[in-house]
């Protein structure tokens, strides 16, 4: 993929990512802090559908984010063929593992397997 | 003196001394994009936790719930405002708003895109992340 593609992708997952993280936690400001945080509260959060679909949109969106932009970081720092190769599998593996476990917990909650 | 010798490698990169508060932007936007990935990972960690059932969940936020944990979700809290606002203003730099016009470079080669709308960003960023942290430390410590 080209670099300039990349960075579209990095720019608008960031953008996407600040419009709904701030939804994320004005829940957390709807009550108490502490009170959001309780077990039945989060619970509810995660059993309510559009929630869990917004919690599996942002989960994507940073970790393509925030992996893309370790990559970025990585390749500022040394370059080569191998190197560059090795940064961008290893950051993709990296993502896919996290979206993989983040995806567990909310499907798994949301079906009620806890 | 060698070529090899005038390389200063990653500290040559970080050092914030040198090229004014850009280079200062540059280093915290990397700085705080690690230190989001960081806490982004730990978060999508600590949730899991939910899957343990209420006694799990419970133990794991009272490991997280302490002065340490406010103090570290604070500074998570600056790190956020300050990549968010800066990004945006990098954003808007590469999209070519509030970089100058080309002109011809002369003497004493002030850079265009270097320039006080780009600086009072930079400044923006920092305080609001300031501020940002300190609403973050009253909400979590006046409970």
């Amino acid at each position: 993929m080209r670099e300039s593609t990349v960075m579209k992708i990095h720019y608008g997952t960031a953008l996407a990512a600040v419009a709904l993280v701030a939804v994320h936690i004005l829940m957390r400001l709807t009550m108490g802090y502490a009170e959001s945080l309780e077990y039945e509260n989060v619970l509810a959060n995660y059993k309510f559908v559009p929630y869990a679909i917004m919690l599996e949109i942002i989960l994507v969106l940073l970790a393509v984010h925030g992996f893309n932009g370790l990559r970025v970081i990585l390749l500022e720092l040394k370059q080569g063929r191998l190197y560059e190769k090795s940064v961008s599998y290893g950051c993709l593996i990296g993502m896919i593992g996290l979206i993989a476990y983040g995806s567990r917990t909310i499907i798994m909650t949301n079906m009620g397997i806890v | 003196m060698s070529q090899d010798d005038h390389r200063e490698g990653i500290g040559g990169m970080i050092n914030p001394r040198r090229y004014g508060i850009e280079r200062v932007a540059y280093l915290l936007m990397r700085l705080s994009g690690l230190g989001l990935l960081a806490y982004f990972i730990g978060h999508i960690y600590e949730t899991s936790n939910i899957l343990r059932g209420q006694v799990g969940w419970d133990d794991f936020m009272d490991l997280i719930s302490g002065t340490e944990g406010h103090i570290i979700m604070s500074i998570v809290i600056a790190m956020c405002v300050f990549h968010t606002v800066n990004g945006v203003r990098v954003m808007l730099g590469h999209g070519g708003m509030g970089v100058g016009k080309p002109a011809r470079p002369d003497y004493p080669y002030d850079p265009a895109s270097q320039n006080y709308k780009h600086k009072i960003g930079i400044y923006s960023a920092i305080v609001l992340a300031a501020v940002a942290m300190m609403y973050g430390l009253a909400v979590m410590f006046g409970e």
